[in-house]
């Protein structure tokens, strides 16, 4: 009797028709350089067909000059190559000059399921903003092998489950992962999410303190709230905001389906979020936002402390573009090109009237990390941080900036530490 | 001894419904079916496979599943492919999204329904090592779309790149987090390599 009706419940989950939906992905153009052309790409995904063939997409950008006034609507053209997305727009030139603001309504001509990219659409449209007189900023090639060791170490534990330990699960045959993600408070505690072992390790004045939260959080993203509390986004989207005692306050979930960081904004957590590929806040003075409300007040460029926001943008594979931005109108800017590959930029914040910067170089069988201190005019100084990640964390939490100096997760076959890399720069 | 046989028979029963879970597990739902030779293979049409394997499960081992949006079985006991649950692995997935042959010598384009149960002949390491005639290596600052990143343990495919340099990444990444699209910096880890697959036609 129980072997049957197992097998029934299990044929008939068998047989579910999958439902009409389509998602996209699109690569915004966050900052152009001077006379290059622009083309917004978009690849329109939808349920696979019996076929073979890729979905019969179809979609609508809505373009404006500026940030202001009303947005004509222009066909996306369908192309051969589905190598940066199928469908597209070249912009027209006076446009894509002077920047302009835009969102795209895409779908399945087979289902006529829609989506709209981004989210919040024509409340909170992508940006796209001309580079303008960049400070240019030459890398050249990378040395690897030479950097710099950190200043202090701000917390250190063995692999373990004990007091004073962190946890570590994997295996060789299925790769290890250790503490996903850390942060570092105003007074310089130093939180390290201890995923593994379902708990948050806090260091105040150099001694371990464990807060034991609701389960495991393994490649969590994590944020000490300003209250002694803690926020957790989850790789599934939801976002747990736990109080000081570990116990959960509240849960949210995310507007979007991906997301690749956990930051601070003004007023609350951001966190940024694809296929919208913007930063979408979260919480609001320390209460969850609907996904209405996040998608609404959405920005292209990251909320700063000093009060402006940071346009960023890594171009083909040596390139990475900055804005600092008040409102839509450009600051400064920055245009750093490199001969070795740049990776994925894991902190750009602003520190004082600098903007500190750090973004991964690699080979095919290297990688080391690139600190950049920026003035407006120039490199104030630029250092090399070891990689040194034996374990897997969540994808953009591997540093901190906070009121001491930089601070580095750091992963070794022997446990886990937090090192701090002094930034003094004479002005 | 009427407590007795009453104990006797309620561990019997328990047996039981442990051994249906055991052996009626999702893979029953599975078929045998050849693959489909197809003449083309686009980026996209791969993009459309892989998303719709997302919130499917992970069976180490695996290659089944079906679109209902639910794992049948979440949480099974990490690197034992005899749960057969649902869901591919990371190098099953990519397998069947590329549209590889179980012979490893034949380079041509096989289309595997969600529901054919086949995992393929490559590990993760295997197609880090660009080993089979349809892969190849690839340099890393190169890969694009549905190019793939591989160490010895995982692969995931790239769904599209991202403004602040790390990657979308469609993956059957663990039996806790299953399959979706999570955002990774496999592109620039020096554990993980780039892969191709060779053949796309658009």
């Amino acid at each position: 009797m129980g072997l049957t009706s197992v097998s029934a419940a299990e044929t008939a989950a068998a047989r579910v028709p999958m439902r009409p939906f389509v998602d996209a992905a699109h690569v915004p153009p966050a900052l152009t350089a001077r006379g290059e052309p622009v083309t917004l790409r978009y690849a329109i995904v939808c349920p696979p067909r019996d076929d073979g063939l890729p979905c019969a997409g179809a979609g609508t950008v809505y373009l404006r000059p500026g940030t202001s006034g009303v947005f004509r609507a222009y066909p996306l053209g369908r192309g051969g190559d589905s190598s940066e997305g199928r469908y597209f727009l070249a912009v027209p030139p006076d446009i894509a000059a002077d920047g302009f603001s835009y969102y795209a309504v895409l779908r399945d001509e087979d289902t006529g399921a829609t989506t709209t990219v981004p989210s919040g659409g024509a409340a909170a449209p992508q940006l796209s903003l001309p580079l303008g007189d960049a400070t240019p900023v030459s890398l050249g090639r990378h040395s690897f092998g030479r950097p710099r060791d950190p200043d202090a170490a701000a917390a250190e534990a063995p692999w373990g489950s004990a007091a004073g330990e962190v946890g570590l699960a994997g295996s060789r045959a299925l790769g290890f992962s250790g503490p996903s993600s850390f942060d570092v408070e105003a007074d310089g505690t130093v939180d390290v999410l201890d995923s593994v072992n379902g708990r948050v390790l806090r260091w105040e004045h150099g001694r371990p303190r464990a807060v034991t939260l609701d389960g495991r959080e393994e490649l969590s993203d994590f944020a000490a709230a300003p209250d002694g509390g803690f926020e957790v986004l989850q790789p599934q989207g939801t976002f747990v905001r736990y109080r000081a005692d570990g116990t959960p306050e509240w849960h949210g979930k995310l507007a979007d389906r991906t997301w690749a960081k956990l930051a601070h904004g003004r007023s609350g957590s951001v966190v940024l979020q694809e296929p919208s590929e913007q930063w979408l806040p979260v919480a609001d003075a320390g209460a969850p936002l609907t996904r209405d409300e996040q998608v609404r007040a959405a920005r292209s460029a990251k909320p700063l402390q000093n009060g402006h926001d940071l346009a960023v943008a890594r171009v083909g594979a040596n390139e990475l573009r900055l804005a600092e931005l008040r409102g839509a109108a450009r600051v400064r800017s920055w245009r750093i090109t490199s001969e070795t590959p740049l990776g994925e930029v894991q902190l750009a914040e602003s520190r004082g009237n600098r903007i500190v910067v750090v973004v991964r170089v690699y080979t095919d069988d290297r990688d080391e990390f690139e600190v950049l201190v920026l003035d407006p005019d120039r490199v104030a100084a630029r250092f090399a941080v070891a990689s040194d990640s034996w374990t897997e964390t969540a994808p953009l939490a591997r540093f901190r900036l906070a009121h001491g100096g930089l601070y580095r997760l750091r992963t070794t076959p022997s446990g886990a530490s937090v090192d701090r890399f002094d930034l003094e720069v004479p002005q | 001894m009427r407590r007795f046989l009453g104990l006797l028979v309620l561990a019997f029963a328990l047996t039981a419904t442990t051994g249906a879970q055991a052996y009626h597990r999702f893979w029953t739902n599975c078929n045998a079916d050849p693959a489909t030779f197809m003449t083309t293979m686009t980026r996209d049409a791969a993009q459309d496979y892989a998303n719709a394997a997302r919130y499917e499960g992970y069976q180490w081992g695996g290659g089944c599943w079906n679109y209902d949006d639910v794992d049948a079985y979440p949480y099974d006991p990490p690197a034992d492919a005899g749960m057969h649950g649902e869901g591919g692995d990371c190098s099953g997935l990519t397998f069947k999204t590329w549209r590889e042959s179980t012979d490893t010598w034949r380079d041509g384009r096989w289309y595997w329904r969600a529901l054919r149960n086949v995992h393929g002949p490559y590990d993760a390491a295997a197609f880090r090592d660009g080993v089979g005639a349809p892969n190849h290596v690839v340099a890393k600052s190169t890969a694009g779309v549905m190019d793939a990143f591989a160490s010895g343990t995982h692969i995931g495919m790239v769904f599209m790149r991202s403004p602040y340099g790390g990657d979308q990444i469609v993956e059957a990444k663990c039996e806790a987090c299953g399959t979706n699209i999570f955002y990774r910096t496999y592109r620039s880890d020096s554990s993980y390599g780039g892969v191709g697959r060779w053949g796309w036609t658009g």
